[in-house]
Formats: C-alpha cells, structure tokens, sequence
C-alpha cells in the first residue's frame, strides 16, 4: 500500500511549514496561516488512511528505520497506539490551527505564532512516530523548546516570559531524569551484548528494549541498602520525565502559569501536544512498566494523588483559564492512574488510558476553545466578572455545556449512552475498584472516586458562574467568528457521541499495540519476571460501583448548581481571607511559598547563592588571568607578523635548522 | 593497457580550461559570464567521474600514476572546491574583461591538485605540485589595480619559490639515497636513507616544503598576508583547496615512502602540529580583519590535521581525511562569505583599505541574512560544534587520538578548540548582537549558490556521516598498507 511509504512526510510536511512560513510568512495569506493548515491537514489525511488500513490489520504495523551514527538509527514505528496518537494530534492541532486564524487575526506577529505552533506540532508528531527511544528524547526535546517558545509568545509581558522560563526549567527536571534513565538502559543493554552490537541491530529500538526486559530486571543496585532491580530505576527515572511533561505532582507546577500564551497555544499544550508526550512515553515503554511492579505502582499512586490534588485547586480559582489548567493536571493524573492499573489488568491499561487521552483531548480542547471564544468576545477571564454569556454567545455555551458533560463523565452505566468522558473515565475508575479489591489497597479507589466528585463540582461552577445568570460586568461581546465556531461545534459533537461509538473497537485496537510483526509481548510472563499476577478483567463489578462515578457527577452537578445558580448558600461568607482552608486552597498549598520562603529553604538558598557568588568570583578571576595573558600573548605574537618578506623567509629557514636540532636531541635522550 | 575512462575527471578539467581561455579571449566582456557556467559545468562532470569510479584502483603509465580510493577521496575534495570557488566568481568576475585568465587558472590550479592526488612518483608529485602553485600565484595577485593582492601575491611566489628549493633539495635527498623517485620504490629501499645523518635533514626538508602549502608554523607567514590579499574567492581555493594538496602529498610521501623512519617524522609532526595549532589560534585572538581571522584560523585547522601523522592509527587517518573534505566545505563557505561581504562593502562605497574590517559585519543578520546564517553554522562548524561536519571530523579524530593513548595531544587539541571558540563566537555577536548600517542589501544569486552548497555539505557530513566516514575510511586503508 502506497501511502505507508507516506509516513515519513506526517513530521515532515509540518517541519516544512515551519520553515516556510518562519522565513516568508508575512507574504502568504492569512498571516502564514494557510500553508500550516494545509500541511498539518495533509499529515492527517496520511495520519487517517495509516489508521484505516492498520484497522484492517492490528498485526501489520508499520516500521522504517535507518541507520544514524553507526549504534543509533532513524525510524519510523507506526503502531495501533501511535496511528491513534498521530491521528488524534493532527486532527486537533488542525482545528486548533483553523480556529486561530479568527482567534490571532489582531496579532502583527502572526507569521511567528503559526511558524511556531506547525514545528510544535511536528515535533510531538516524530516523538509519536519514533521507534527508538533516542528520537523520542530528541522530539521531546523539541516539544520542551516549542512551549517554550509558545508560552512566552507575548515575551513583551514580564509574566508571560517569566511563564515560559518556568515552564522550561521545571519540565527541564524531568527532561534530565529521562535522560539519565535513556543512559542508564543504554549502558545496560551494551552491557548485555557484551560491548559487541551484532550487525543489523539498533540497540535503542523499542524492540530490541522490549527483547532484553527479563535480563535488564534481573540486574541489581544497591541504593540506599535496598534491592533495587535496574529495570525499576530505569523506569522510573522515565516516569520523572513524563511527570515533569505531564504535569504530574510536584512538577505540575509549570501548567497554570502556562496560560500566559495565547489561549489556542493553552488549548494545543493541553490537549493535543506536550502534556500527553509523557503519558504516551509510560504508555509506549509500558512493557517494561509491566515488568517492574513497584514503578507501576508509584504511577498509579502520583496519577491518583494528582487527580485529587489538582481537582481541590480548580474549585477555588476564579480565572475561566485556570480552572482549566488545573482540570487538565487532575485529568492527566487520570491517565496515569489508568496507566499504573496494569498492575491488575496488564496492557489493557494502555487501551484504556489513552482512550482517556484521546477523549480528554477533544473535550479539553473545546474547553479551551470555549474559553478562548470567551475571552475574545468580552476581553476577560475573571469569571467574577462574567455571567450569562449564554444569553450573547449562544453556540459556544451549548458547546460549552457538551464539553462540561463530558469532563464530568455523565452517561448511563450498562448502556451505551453516555458522553465521551464517561466511556473513558470510568473504566479507570473501575480498574481503581478491581485493584483495590486484588491487592487490598483502597487508596487509588477513593482518591479517584473523589475526584471526579471535585471535578463535576469545578466545572459546573464555571459554567454556572460564566454562562448562566445575569452578566456581573458591564462587558459588550457576540458572537465569534464561523473559522471559530465550527471547530468548536466539530469537538462539540465529538466530546458527546465519540465515546459511545468507538470505545469498544478503540480499545481493541489499542490492545494490539504489543502484539504484532514489530515487537511480541507476552504481558502476563512479563509480569512473572515482576512476581506478580495479573486479574483478567472479570467486568463483574457490583452494580453501585459501575454506578458511583455517575452518581458523584450528579451531587458535583447539583452543589454547583445550588452554590452557583440559585446562590442558596451565600458563599462569601466561606470565600474569605479567615476561612483556612479556602486560603490554603486558593493559595494553591503554598506550593510557590514553600519553595521560596520557608526559613530553611531560604537559609540553604541563600547560603548556596551566597557561596555560589564567591565561587563565582574566584573562577572568574583565574579565568579573566588567563584570558588577559592569552589575549595579550596574541597580540605580542602577532607583531612578529613584520610583513617583511626577509623575515618569513629567516623564520622558514631558521625554522628547519631547529627542528633538525630538536629532532637529533630527543632522539638521542629517548 | 591504460584505462582513460579513469583519469576522465583530470582530462575534463583540463580541457574545460583551455575551452575557457579559447572562447574567452574572443568574445566581448558582457558576455563573457557565460564562462563562469562553462567552468562549473565542468566541474560538475568531473566530479560525476570521480564519484562513478569511486572504487578504482590502478596503476598508469610506468606505475607513475596511481588512480585508488585515496586519490579518488582528494579529486573530491579539490573538484568539490573549485565548484564552490566557481560558482561564486560568476559574480566575482562580472563585467570583468580578464574572465577567461581566471576561471582558466582555477581549473588548471584545480588539474594540478588532481595530478597531485594520483602521483605515484615523486617527479610527477612535484611538477603537478608546482603546477597548482603557479596557477595560485598568478590567481592570488588577480586584481592588478589593487597594492594589497599584488602584495599577496608576490610574497606568497617569493616564499613559494623557497620552499620549492626546500621541497626539491628533499626529494634529492631522498632520491640520492634510494635510487629512485617512485613512491613505492623508496619504501623498498629505506635501508641507506633511514640509517644515515642525510635521512633526518631529508624529512625536514620535505615537511618545510609541504609546510609551507600547508601552513604550517613556522613555515606559515605568507599565508596570513596572502590569505587576506586576495580576493576572497581565491583565499577559499588556497585555504580549502591547495592546502589539502600538500597533505595528500604529505600523506603519501610519509606515510607510503617513508614509513621506515616514522619516528623522526612522527615526532616533527608532532612537534610543529601542537605549535601550529596554539599559535594560529592565539594569534587569531585579536584580528580585526576577518580574513585574516579566517587565515590564522585555517593554520590552527592545519595543526589539527597534522594530528593524524602523529597518531597514525586507521581511525585516526580517517579522521584527518574526513577533516580535509570538511574543512574544505567549511573554508570554502567562510570565505565566500567574506567575499559576499566585500561585496557589500564595495556597493556601498564604504572605506575600502579593510574591506572585510571586522566592523563590517556588524548586524549582517539583518541587512544579509543567508550570508550571516551560513557563515554563522561555518564557523560554529569549524570551532567544532554538533552537528556539523567538524564536529564529526575532531570527534574522530580526538577519539583516536585518546585511543592510542596520546591523551597529553587529544587535551591540548581540545584546549585549543575551546579558545577558538571565542574569535567564532564574536564574529557571531557582530552579526547578530550589533546594530547594522544602511539598508538591506540583496545578496547575490551565484554567491548565495555557493554558500548553500557548502552549508548542505557541512550539515550532510555532520548529520549523515556514515558515507563520508565510509569512503574516508576506504581511502585511509590505502595508506594503512604499510602500518
């Protein structure tokens, strides 16, 4: 089939556009907008064909690769999980595209902001598509740099730059857990093959990682007294990463102040590019989580912890972007929490998880593009000062309301009526329930259980305090542009009905990503290699627990609704500076506090910086010396350059007879 | 039976140069850039020769000429040169009435250079050797009306002159002791030449004499006044081109016919290479002009390479060779660029005394952004940073060197790279951290050409080494017979 040797062009056509439009955007139409729309549109339609004939055959998956510097190589891996991905990412890095040329047509640095988001979107697309962990690390790389780049797209504002250098530095913490956890796999598997890589084998492809799980877990370190197998440290320092890209606690703390870009930059991050990298990295290495039961384990703890955590965050904050950010960080750990279930279930976990991903995707991108359509109305995110947008912008508040249902995960358990979020939200919860029965450890269960409680709650009051009531503010405001509205009312219908329709072909499809031509994983001997054993998904939960997301969604619903719409508890008397708890909450934990003000964080930083200094000041000094004499030496040497050609000549003979002496004479001493 | 299919490329460019020189002088000098496409034209089929017949390996006419992987490697590199020097001057020599005596010198420079590469005896070597010299000569004092490159010439003639004298007392030398000049030939008959005092005076004399194309310290100081003289076009064939003639000459003259008295040369090498690139590079410190930055730069460039003698593993070999087709992209682009500058310099009527004043290149990212974007991965390139063509060429090198346990030379090589860094590194933030004069200028077509065909090449060896890896390696065992 022709258009599998297409592959190669889904990172690339993007990559171009970035090129074109950096160099000579201002001269195309639509401020540089058009040539990404068509290039990413193309990825998809590549993107969707793979996907439909990799449907066809689960088994078959596409796989490229080129050798690069003699050990690495270049390839192209093309799996059920990453068909899904790429599909995903450049569907809504499409609409997302689309609805910025409406959403950034003010903007004079157009050509920049488009420039930038098509090499952010080609980066995520060749992480998806890498079938080696070095490519991952290098697009992942990219992807860091892009929102960077994208974050701080408004540099001018202090906040935004500052936003983005955040950003960087503490997804950065991760990006150096990754790599040290890419060195240690690569000493390991050198250490394998005896030094000695036969001809044809690319060590870092995911393959040849999956082929060497049993010896690399069978490797051990001593740290700190314990045991500790190579395979758990490899895949924890992996995790690292994807907590610092996921935004997973406590690296999490970037995320909410990533909304200083332009709200479509939020939506892309959020959605479709960078947060979802490292849940796709888990995913995509997921066979060596599977061997090491304790990472596992800490992935299911940190995702159900970041729920929680993150969700009791989003129902204090008055920013509409806010309330969001922190809703995708909560969500996210549901991914996670999904992930590190394959404790219990195995590689289903996958299927299930990134059936979230994707979901979550759609509705959190409508979300944001709700937000932004919002903000681009009426000029501000204070929902304090919103209220009864529905009234002006009607399109965007119905799309509004399917995206609340789904994020909230109503439907109708044992049927297949539900919106999107239901079909992928509650299966985690449900797998949360099967491990707590298996292993006796309820913690993942409630933490989850709560959550979604806190998360119907959040996202009700802004809907009520945005959309419905009378407006608080005297803002004007209509309705947006159609190049916004029907992007929004695509994502609408998806986030309702897309659940239903493919959840159960999505999973199966999914569930083959480790059985195929490329790699053959026997999941349940992997999870031998951990001493465990794995439940087969049993789908025989007592009714209430199928019920009880469903149920917690509603009481969500109904407190929001009561607090919000019909203000039958006046909440002032709570929302105040001597209620405890809502400053904790409002302040965030103190998170930023804690890090910066706490006596001995700030004895310890300051002595650092205080020692830093002089240190600083001790190698300057050698180093200026140095540089002062070299300088100065250049310049003395230099005017042995006379010009005089009698001189050269002087030097060249003199130079001969010299070299003769100096040869004979270290030559008879040796 | 003496197969011509193989010796095509030398014959191309041989009669692309009488062609031009024919046709040039009877037409008028408007159409005369017509010229400039003969001569690339040219070029670029020799180049397909000698790509199509990578592999060769034969001996010709007496066994003086020997057509193998490694000649096939140099052809390359000089071939790739005189394109990237020939697409340039087709803005160089616009509206110039003496276009056909200049693209003829550089494709008789560039035949010399071939002959150079397949030599097999030392007569052939040296009359080929002399052959490109003479053609650079003349190329180097190509702008009569101007005092600084009729300078440029005639110091690099007058000191050339001498290190030819050096040169041929050598191969006499050499020659009294062996009884022959065939390059094989002596390797055999190593015995009388290696144990007697002549054998020692013999080798310094053939470094001095390579050296001096080489330019190595203390045989260097033309280069420098040469290099920033002439036109910037000609400085890129001397410094990517001719310099690299002397090292496969240097190769085979050492490694093939005196490999007996390795330890006497490997120690000048080592010597003169630990002094050559400290001293190009500490002198490069505090130039103005950036020609003459670039000069001392090429010097420094030339001590690295020289390492390979010193080391004398395959890898190590392979690694110099690698550097050569590097360095040749790398210098090349860089001094176009000056050129474009120049140029630039020159539209606008600005103090022409330093054309390529350091001055001059302030905000160059603004006002000629190809130029400054391309000189900017050149000299990054050159100062070793990833992923360019010489990061991949010092990383082989360096390793090797470390391998075969010379740590002491791979630390003062690394050193030296660090504090090259800086004279790069500020020739960058002129360019982009300055504020620029005047507005944007368009930067010339041919020029523009030439310098993106030796980014392409800088960032392909850089990205894809394999397959230059690869044929450096094939003509690295050529050498590696002896070892």
């Amino acid at each position: 089939m022709a258009y599998e040797n297409l592959a190669f062009l889904i990172p690339l056509l993007p990559a171009l556009a970035f090129v074109i439009t950096f160099f000579v955007g201002k001269k195309t139409p639509y401020g540089g907008g058009l040539i990404p729309i068509f290039a990413i549109a193309a990825s998809f339609l590549i993107s969707l064909l793979i996907t439909i004939g990799l449907l066809q055959n689960p088994d078959q998956v596409i796989s490229q690769s080129y050798h690069w510097f003699a050990i690495f190589n270049l390839g192209i891996l093309i799996d059920p999980l990453a068909a899904v991905m790429l599909t995903m990412v450049t569907f809504v890095s499409l609409l997302i595209h689309i609805y910025s040329v409406g959403y950034m047509s003010h903007d004079p640095a157009k050509p920049r902001y488009f420039a930038e988001t098509s090499l952010f979107t080609a980066s995520m697309l060749s992480l998806i598509l890498s079938d080696n962990i070095l490519q991952l690390f290098i697009s992942w790389e990219l992807v860091g740099l892009c929102s960077y780049l994208l974050i701080g797209f408004w540099y001018q504002k202090p906040s935004a730059a500052s936003a983005a250098k955040k950003a960087f530095l503490t997804t950065r913490i991760g990006d150096v857990m990754f790599l040290a956890g890419i060195i240690v796999l690569f000493a390991d598997l050198f250490k394998l093959v005896n030094g000695i890589i036969p001809e044809g084998v690319y060590l870092l492809r995911f393959d040849e990682i999956f082929s060497f799980i049993p010896e690399i877990a069978a490797m051990n370190a001593t740290i700190l007294g314990f045991e500790v197998s190579h395979l758990t440290i490899i895949t924890l320092l992996f995790f690292g990463g994807a907590v610092g890209k996921s935004g997973q606690f406590p690296l999490h703390v970037w995320l909410p102040d990533a909304m200083e870009g332009p709200t479509t930059v939020s939506a892309l991050i959020h959605a479709a590019t960078m947060v979802t990298a490292g849940v796709y990295l888990v995913a995509r290495t997921f066979p060596m989580f599977i061997a090491a039961p304790q990472s596992l384990i800490i992935v299911a703890y940190v995702g159900a912890f970041t729920a929680l955590f993150a969700a009791t965050m989003g129902i204090v904050m008055n920013d509409l972007k806010r309330v969001l950010a922190y809703s995708t960080i909560s969500q996210l750990g549901y991914m996670m929490l999904g992930l590190g279930m394959g404790a219990v279930i195995g590689a289903e976990a996958v299927g299930v998880s990134i059936f979230h991903l994707v979901s979550h995707a759609f509705f959190k991108a409508l979300l944001f593009l709700c937000a932004g359509s919002v903000i681009h109305a009426v000029g501000t995110h204070d929902m304090r000062e919103l209220g009864g947008v529905a009234k002006v912008m009607p399109i965007t508040a119905a799309t509004m309301v399917a995206a609340s249902l789904a994020l909230a995960g109503f439907g109708i358990p044992g049927t297949s009526i539900g919106s999107t979020g239901f079909f992928s939200k509650d299966p985690i919860i449900e797998n949360a329930y099967l491990f707590g029965e298996h292993a006796g450890n309820w913690f993942p269960y409630i933490f989850a259980i709560v959550a979604a409680l806190l998360t119907s709650l959040y996202i009700f009051r802004l809907l009520f305090m945005t959309f419905a009531g009378k407006p608080r503010t005297n803002y004007g405001g209509h309705e947006s542009p159609a190049s916004m509205t029907v992007p929004l009312s695509i994502l609408g219908i998806l986030a309702l009905v897309f659940g239903a329709i493919v959840v159960e072909p999505f999973n199966k499809f999914v569930n083959s990503t480790f059985v195929n031509n490329f790699v053959n994983m026997d999941i349940p001997a992997l999870a031998e290699v951990g001493n465990y054993e794995l439940v087969h998904h049993a789908g025989q939960e007592p009714l209430l627990i199928l019920w009880m997301p469903v149920i917690v969604a509603v009481i969500g619903l109904l407190i929001a609704f009561v607090i919000y719409y019909q203000k039958a508890i006046d909440m002032s008397r709570f929302v105040s500076k001597d209620n405890s708890v809502y400053k904790l909450l409002y302040n965030r934990y103190y998170q930023n506090e804690i890090f910066t003000q706490l006596f001995a964080v700030k004895f310890v930083y300051e002595g650092l910086a205080m020692a830093g200094y002089h240190i600083d000041r001790f190698i300057d000094g050698i180093v200026n010396v140095i540089s002062y004499l070299i300088i100065e030496a250049g310049d003395s040497f230099r005017k042995v350059q006379t010009g005089v050609i009698q001189h050269y000549s002087v030097a060249v003979i003199t130079g001969v007879s010299l070299l003769v002496i100096l040869i004979k004479l270290v030559m008879e001493v040796f | 039976m003496v197969d011509l299919m193989l010796l095509a490329p030398e014959i191309i460019v041989a009669l692309t140069g009488l062609i031009v020189l024919m046709i040039g002088i009877f037409m008028g000098s408007s159409s005369k850039n017509v010229l400039g496409y003969i001569a690339t034209a040219g070029c670029l089929a020799a180049l397909a020769m000698v790509i199509g017949n990578f592999s060769a390996s034969a001996l010709m006419f007496s066994d003086t000429l020997s057509v193998d992987p490694l000649s096939q490697f140099f052809k390359l590199v000089f071939l790739v040169v005189a394109l990237i020097v020939s697409i340039a001057s087709i803005k160089y020599t616009e509206d110039n009435k003496d276009t056909e005596i200049f693209y003829a010198l550089v494709l008789f420079a560039t035949f010399g250079m071939m002959f150079v590469a397949s030599a097999n005896d030392l007569m052939v070597l040296f009359v080929a050797f002399e052959l490109a010299s003479i053609a650079t000569y003349a190329l180097a004092g190509f702008e009569k009306k101007n005092p600084r490159s009729v300078e440029a010439a005639m110091k690099y003639l007058l000191m050339g002159a001498l290190s030819a004298a050096l040169l041929l007392m050598g191969i006499s030398f050499v020659y009294g002791a062996t009884g022959t000049t065939s390059i094989p030939g002596i390797a055999q008959n190593m015995d009388v030449l290696a144990s007697n005092a002549i054998g020692l005076l013999a080798i310094v004399l053939l470094i001095a004499g390579f050296g001096f194309k080489i330019a190595l310290v203390p045989f260097h100081m033309w280069a420098p006044d040469t290099y920033q003289g002439s036109p910037s076009v000609v400085s890129a064939l001397l410094a990517a081109g001719s310099k690299k003639m002397a090292f496969v000459a240097a190769f085979k003259v050492f490694i093939v016919a005196l490999l007996a008295m390795q330890a006497d040369w490997r120690m000048a090498f080592a010597i003169l290479a630990v002094i050559t690139m400290t001293y190009g590079n500490v002198v490069a410190l505090s130039q103005k002009s950036v020609k003459r930055m670039l000069a001392y730069s090429s010097i420094a460039q030339a001590g690295y390479i020289s390492m390979a003698f010193v080391v004398l593993t395959p890898m190590a070999l392979t690694g110099g060779i690698l550097y050569t087709l590097a360095h040749g992209f790398m210098k090349a682009g860089a001094f176009i660029a000056t050129a474009v500058v120049v140029y630039m310099v020159i539209k606008e009527k600005r103090d022409t005394e330093i054309p390529d004043h350091i001055d001059n290149f302030k905000g160059l990212g603004k006002k000629m952004p190809i130029t400054a974007l391309c000189l900017t991965v050149f000299v990054f390139a050159l100062a070793g940073i990833p992923p360019t063509a010489g990061y991949m060429s010092k990383f082989i090198l360096f390793s090797s060197t470390i391998q075969s346990g010379m740590v002491w030379l791979a630390v003062i090589a690394i050193l030296n790279s660090a504090l090259s860094l800086y004279y790069y590194a500020r020739l960058v933030r002129y360019m982009y951290a300055m504020p620029h004069e005047g507005e944007k200028v368009s930067e010339p077509v041919p020029y523009v050409a030439a310098l993106l065909i030796s980014l392409v090449g800088v960032m392909a060896i850089g990205l894809w080494p394999e397959p230059f890896v690869e044929i450096a390696m094939q003509a690295a065992s050529v050498l590696v017979g002896g070892i």
